[in-house]
């Protein structure tokens, strides 16, 4: 009997339902008023994402007080990355007692975004900035490095761009 | 004009209730399954042979990629096994920051399941509401480690860093409303009459068959042995906390929700006490420039959410990288119970079956 009874009355839905609407009723009672704001999405394209300040973004060089490069090609950072994506070619600048990165390059297609390189690097000359909206459409897009056309190490990456061929 | 033959079909690679590339080959009388046998290996890398060529430091992004949705857990096991590897120390604040991690970790891939698995079985509701906790947890990873999914959190010897400023906060105020998210993940499910009629008494697994076939973690529990390497092996700072390991004898779909669900609410209080009784102190023991193996061979077994993951290591004395790497995945071991679990019963329950393993493929074909 008990049993005939809970078959007839569908408790257990209602109970389902009721989360539901209490969500429902939530975010219909609040749309548009600004005074409870209750939204668990995020306008993404159009408010620009907030990312924690540990971010795990793109590879960066960095350049001192007076614009020169900080790297002094120990390689260190070229030896602990996992998917050698890093390539040094070790020089001389005049003017300068340090060693200096003729080449610097950075195949992003392959990084894994792990900062091992951030962290095996005495200099502080490296870190990975904020940016995670690395998408391209050509592949040479993802081959950074010091020199080059358009090729870029210093700044953020250009985005919603359609290739460095275009320009 | 009614044939009465067997028909044979493959559930997958691409179908999106394997969750991943299982190929799972089903012969059917009628809509009973009478033999069932999963393939692997559509996602095979050879991370144990990439992790052989390189350094003890370097390996562990690759066991991010295991388990993808379980990554935490899988960067403990890791340095663990290589921290006993080499005969590092680690300080108590990092075992402790450690314990809280995995925890976190173990609630994101429970609900990751809980989400994907009630999807399967027709309940979509769920779905939405448990990656919004997910999320959070997220969030809580991108703040200690800086990414999201793949962490890489943990370095050997402890960790690369402290806990961030405003990292209580994030943690306080997702254990504030965690119980009461469980609670809408049960009332929109534990009760409900569909959910019981798709899972209640669909596709038992024995604790005899678990343990014959070498079941680990919420499968073996769900079946009514309570084995859990966090009280039977501890490890990190888990000697020190106080928690159940949550037991059901059914040995059904249903039973392994009910451990899991019953499973978060455990993390959630592990966390709590990882929180209240923080030592202070560093994070990092003091290592040598270059890390050089000491003993011969190492396994070392840590519960991760899916089961027992052991790592199963041989170095030569001096050497940089591992001689010998293995991964004894859970889900792999797992996977081995589901012919027992599907044979006999509907091709619908296969679904069910599988989605109650837990099973993420790029730990399987590794």
């Amino acid at each position: 009997m008990n049993k005939f009874l809970r078959t007839l009355i569908p408790a257990d839905i209602a109970k389902g339902l009721s989360v539901t609407g209490k969500h429902f009723s939530q975010v219909f009672f609040t749309a548009n008023r600004r005074k409870v704001p209750f939204h668990i999405v995020s306008e993404y394209p159009e408010v620009p994402a907030k990312v924690q300040p540990r971010f795990r973004g793109r590879l960066t060089l960095l350049k001192d007080e007076q614009g020169e490069i900080k790297c002094v090609c120990c390689l260190a950072c070229e030896k602990i990355c996992p998917t050698q994506v890093i390539t040094i070619e070790k020089g001389k600048k005049e003017g300068r007692k340090m060693p200096f990165p003729v080449r610097y390059d950075f195949e992003m297609e392959r990084c894994i975004f792990c900062e091992f390189c951030v962290e095996s690097c005495g200099f502080d000359s490296i870190i990975l900035n904020h940016q995670f909206e690395l998408a391209a459409y050509n592949r040479e897009d993802f081959s950074l490095g010091t020199e080059g056309l358009g090729q870029n190490m210093f700044e953020l990456s250009p985005t919603g761009k359609f290739s460095v061929a275009d320009d | 004009m009614f044939k009465n033959e067997e028909m044979e079909i493959n559930l997958g690679p691409q179908h999106p209730s394997t969750h991943g590339v299982l190929r799972v080959k089903l012969r059917l009388d009628g809509e009973t399954v009478t033999h069932c046998r999963p393939m692997i290996g559509y996602l095979h890398r050879g991370v144990e042979k990439i992790c052989e060529n390189q350094s003890f430091f370097q390996g562990q992004v690759w066991t991010d990629r295991m388990d993808y949705c379980s990554a935490v857990a899988n960067n403990l096991g890791w340095v663990e096994a290589n921290e006993k590897l080499l005969g590092i120390t680690v300080p108590r604040r990092a075992h402790y920051i450690r314990t809280l991690l995995n925890e976190f970790n173990r609630i994101a891939s429970h609900l990751i399941w809980l989400g994907t698995h009630a999807m399967d079985i027709g309940a979509l509701t769920v779905f939405l509401y448990a990656f919004r906790e997910r999320e959070d947890v997220l969030d809580i990873n991108e703040a200690f480690c800086g990414s999201r999914l793949t962490t890489t959190a943990f370095r050997i010897g402890g960790l690369r860093e402290d806990l961030p400023p405003g990292f209580e906060k994030l943690v306080h105020k997702f254990l504030a409303k965690f119980s009461s998210c469980l609670e809408e993940y049960e009332n929109l499910l534990t009760e409900n009459r569909i959910w019981k009629k798709r899972t209640v008494g669909v596709a038992r697994l024995s604790a005899e068959d678990a343990i014959a076939l070498g079941v680990t973690g919420p499968m073996l529990r769900a079946a009514g042995v309570a084995y859990d390497i966090r009280k039977a092996f501890p490890y990190a700072a888990y000697a020190e906390m106080d928690f159940e390991v949550p037991t059901r004898t059914e040995a059904d779909t249903y039973a392994r929700y009910q451990v899991r669900m019953a499973e978060m609410r455990q993390s959630a209080r592990i966390i709590q006490q990882c929180m209240d009784g923080m030592p202070e102190g560093p994070v990092m023991a003091k290592l040598p420039k270059i890390l050089r193996s000491e003993v011969n061979e190492v396994y070392h077994a840590t519960e991760s959410p899916k089961g027992e993951i052991g790592y199963y290591l041989v170095g030569e004395k001096g050497s940089l990288n591992p001689y010998r790497f293995h991964v004894r995945a859970p889900g792999f071991i797992n996977l081995q119970s589901l012919p027992k679990m599907a044979e006999g019963g509907l091709i619908a329950d296969v679904v069910a079956a599988i989605g109650s393993l837990d099973i993420v493929l790029g730990e399987i074909d590794r």
